[in-house]
C-alpha cells in the first residue's frame, strides 16, 4: 500500500483550474520528484495535498486514509509536512520559537528538546544562531530553519517545495544532502523543483507536469535521459 | 575612582528598575496614596480610569499587536462590557447581582458577543476586518443609543452601584467606602490590571500566544505547522473582546453610571488603538506607557493644566483656543506623527518589531565596520 495516494486531483482559484486531474503515489521513505515549468500547477499541487487550498475532484489518500477535504491542520497531526515555497519562516520569532512552531502539534516537550539538539547538530548554523530573529537569517539558513521547522513535525511525509531556490550554488547542494538523508529516517518526501537535474538524482521516481497535468511519468533515471526533458527542463544542449 | 564606582552603583539601580520596572511601577503606584493626599480626591479617580484604559489596550493588543489584525472598534467591547454590567446591578432591573458577578458576566457576553462578530469576518484581512470593526462599534453604539427602554438612551443606566455595595466588613461598609473614597477604586483597579498584566505575560510565552504570533507573522506558514488560523484568529478576538468587557465593567462601576452611548464611539478606539502604536505593538510595557501618556494627558495632565490656566485668568471668555483640552487632538496627531517618523517600532517597542524595523540600519551598521 502506498503511503501517499493522489488520485485524478483538481484544485484552482477562483476560475483559474491550476491541477486538472493529477494522479501519483508515494511508498514509504521514497523521494519522488515533481518537476515542470513556471505555473505548471507544482505549487498547488503540494497546497491541495496538505489541505490549504481546497480539492475540487479526485481524492487523497494517506496512510490508507482519505484526507480529502480535511482541514489542513488535521492533516499535519497525521504526519505530512510542508515546507513551502519561499521559506516562509515567521521573521520576527527568534530560530528556536521558529523551531518549536514547528513542533506545534507535539506535546511530548522531552522529545522535542532533544529533535531540537539533532536539527542543530544537522545544520550547526542553526544552533549558533539560536535567539536571533528568524528574519535576519542569510536566505540559505533560512531554507535551513524551513528544514529543520518541517522536520519537528515528525512527518512521515515532506512535501518540500522549491527548496533550492535563490540560493548559492554550495547552500543548494548542502540541502540537497540533507534531503537524500531524509530516507534513511524514514521520511518519504515529495520534492517539487525547479532545478530538475538535482531533484532526479535524489528521485526515485518523477512526474512532470505541464499545464496542471501530468505529461509524462517514470522512473528518475529514464526521466533524466529522455530527450523532451532534457530539452524542457534540464536545458542540454 | 570612587566616583566612578559610585556611578556603576548607580547605572546598577538603573538596570535593576529597568529590569524590574513592573515591580517598581507597581511598588510606586501602590504607595502613592500614602504620600499624596490629592489620590483620595479627583487625581485618584483620574488614575482609576488611567487603568482602566491600561486594561482595555491590553486587551486591544492581543488582537492588533500579537495577532496582527486591525481593530477598530475596541470600544464598542468597552461599551459591552459598561452596559452588561448595568444592567445587572441597577436598581431598575430586578437583577442586581452586585459586581461580582456583572464583571464576569460582562467578560463572558463581551467574548460571545467578540466570537459572533469574529466568525463570520475573521477570512477578511487588513483593511477589510478595520471596516467591519469600524463598523461594528458604529452599530453598537447607535444601539445603545436607540433602545433606549433597555439602555436609558442618551442618559444611560444609574446608578450602578459600587463594588460590595450592601458588604459589611468588621463594622465598615465596603459599598460606602468605595463611594466615598476614590482611593478604593484606585486600588482595585491597579490590582486588576496587575493580575491583566500578569496574565498577558504567561500568555505571550504561552502556546496559543506563539500560534497568535505565528498567525500574525505568516498565516500559510501557521497552518503547516499544524496550526489552525482559524481557531487561533478566533481565540484572539475573543480574548481582546473579554479583556475589553472587563475593562467596561469595572468603568461603569467606577463612575457608577454607563455613562451616555458616545462614551463608547470610535473616538476612544482610536484613542486606545493609538495608544497601543505609540508604545509599541505587542509590547506591554509600550502599551501601558502609551496608555500613561495618551490617556494620561487626556485625563489628568489636560483638566489640570485648563484649571491652572482658569486660575491663572488669562482666558475670561473660556475660548478652547486657550485651553488645554482643545488642542488635544492636535497634540495627539503631531505625537503620532513625530513617533512614526522618528521611532516606528514604538517609544517600548516589543524587540522583535525593533528587529524588524531596524534590520537595515543594522545592516549599514555592520557593513560599516560599526
Amino acid at each position: 500500500m502506498p503511503l501517499l495516494e493522489v488520485c485524478d486531483l483538481e484544485a484552482g482559484y477562483g476560475p483559474i483550474r491550476a491541477v486538472q486531474g493529477v494522479s501519483l503515489d508515494v511508498i514509504e521513505g521514497e523521494i519522488v520528484a515533481i518537476i515542470g515549468a513556471n505555473g505548471a500547477g507544482k505549487t498547488t499541487l503540494l497546497l491541495a495535498i496538505s489541505g490549504v487550498v481546497a480539492t475540487r475532484k479526485g481524492t487523497v489518500r494517506f496512510m490508507g486514509q482519505s484526507i480529502t477535504g480535511m482541514p489542513s491542520h488535521e492533516i499535519v497531526r497525521l504526519g505530512i509536512g510542508h515546507a513551502p515555497e519561499g521559506r516562509r519562516i515567521f521573521p520576527r520569532l527568534s530560530v528556536r520559537e521558529n523551531l518549536e512552531l514547528g513542533a506545534f502539534c507535539r506535546t511530548d516537550r522531552g522529545a522535542i528538546v532533544r529533535d531540537i539538539e539533532e536539527i542543530c547538530s544537522l545544520f550547526p548554523v542553526l544552533g549558533q544562531r539560536m535567539s536571533q530573529m528568524g528574519g535576519t537569517l542569510s536566505g540559505g539558513e533560512q531554507q535551513m530553519l524551513a528544514l529543520g521547522r518541517a522536520m519537528l513535525s515528525r512527518p512521515k511525509l515532506l512535501l518540500l517545495d522549491e527548496p533550492s531556490l535563490g540560493l548559492a550554488p554550495i547552500v543548494v547542494s548542502k540541502i540537497f544532502e540533507v534531503i537524500a538523508g531524509f530516507t534513511a529516517r524514514g521520511i518519504a518526501v515529495v520534492l517539487v523543483e525547479q532545478n530538475a537535474r538535482a531533484a532526479l538524482k535524489l528521485a526515485s521516481r518523477g512526474w512532470v507536469l505541464e499545464t496542471g497535468r501530468v505529461s509524462l511519468f517514470a522512473n528518475a533515471e529514464t526521466l533524466a535521459s529522455d530527450p523532451r526533458v532534457r530539452d524542457a527542463y534540464l536545458g542540454d544542449a | 575612582m570612587s566616583n566612578s564606582g559610585e556611578l556603576s552603583q548607580r547605572q546598577q539601580a538603573w538596570v535593576l528598575i529597568k529590569d524590574h520596572w513592573d515591580v517598581s511601577a507597581l511598588l510606586v503606584l501602590a504607595i502613592a496614596p500614602l504620600g499624596v493626599p490629592a489620590l483620595g480626591g479627583a487625581l485618584g479617580g483620574q488614575f482609576t480610569t488611567l487603568f482602566i484604559y491600561s486594561i482595555l489596550a491590553l486587551g486591544l493588543n492581543v488582537m492588533v499587536g500579537y495577532t496582527g489584525l486591525v481593530h477598530l472598534g475596541i470600544a464598542a467591547f468597552f461599551g459591552i462590557g459598561a452596559y452588561v454590567t448595568g444592567i445587572l446591578t441597577v436598581p431598575m432591573y430586578p437583577f442586581q447581582i452586585g459586581f461580582l458577578g456583572a464583571a464576569i458576566a460582562s467578560i463572558v457576553v463581551a467574548a460571545g458577543i467578540g466570537l459572533a462578530l469574529g466568525a463570520p469576518t475573521l477570512r477578511l484581512r487588513g483593511d477589510y476586518l478595520a471596516i467591519v470593526t469600524l463598523g461594528f462599534g458604529e452599530v453598537v453604539k447607535v444601539t445603545l443609543r436607540n433602545l433606549e427602554q433597555i439602555t436609558g438612551g442618551m442618559k444611560g443606566l444609574n446608578p450602578v452601584p459600587p463594588p460590595g455595595a450592601g458588604v459589611k466588613l468588621g463594622g465598615l461598609d465596603v459599598g460606602l467606602s468605595f463611594a466615598i473614597d476614590p482611593r478604593w477604586f484606585y486600588y482595585l483597579s491597579l490590582g486588576i490590571l496587575a493580575i491583566v498584566v500578569i496574565a498577558m505575560r504567561r500568555l505571550e510565552n504561552s502556546r496559543l500566544g506563539r500560534a497568535w504570533m505565528a498567525v500574525r507573522e505568516d498565516e500559510l506558514a501557521a497552518t503547516a505547522m499544524g496550526i489552525s488560523a482559524t481557531r487561533v484568529k478566533l481565540s484572539a478576538f475573543a480574548m481582546s473582546s473579554a479583556i475589553a468587557g472587563l475593562a467596561g465593567s469595572l468603568y461603569a462601576a467606577s463612575l457608577s453610571t454607563t455613562a451616555d452611548p458616545n462614551a463608547y464611539d470610535f473616538n476612544r478606539s482610536i484613542m486606545v488603538l493609538c495608544a497601543v502604536i505609540l508604545g509599541g505593538l505587542g509590547s506591554i510595557p509600550g502599551t501601558l506607557l502609551g496608555v500613561g501618556i495618551l490617556v494620561g494627558f487626556d485625563t489628568v495632565l489636560a483638566p489640570w493644566a485648563d484649571s491652572w490656566i482658569q486660575q491663572l485668568d488669562i482666558n475670561p471668555t473660556g475660548s478652547s483656543m486657550l485651553s488645554f483640552s482643545g488642542w488635544r487632538l492636535a497634540i495627539f496627531g503631531v505625537a503620532l506623527v513625530l513617533v512614526m517618523r522618528l521611532r516606528p517600532e514604538g517609544l517600548v517597542p516589543s524587540r522583535r518589531v525593533a528587529a524588524e524595523l531596524h534590520r537595515e540600519e543594522e545592516h549599514a551598521a555592520i557593513t560599516k565596520g560599526f
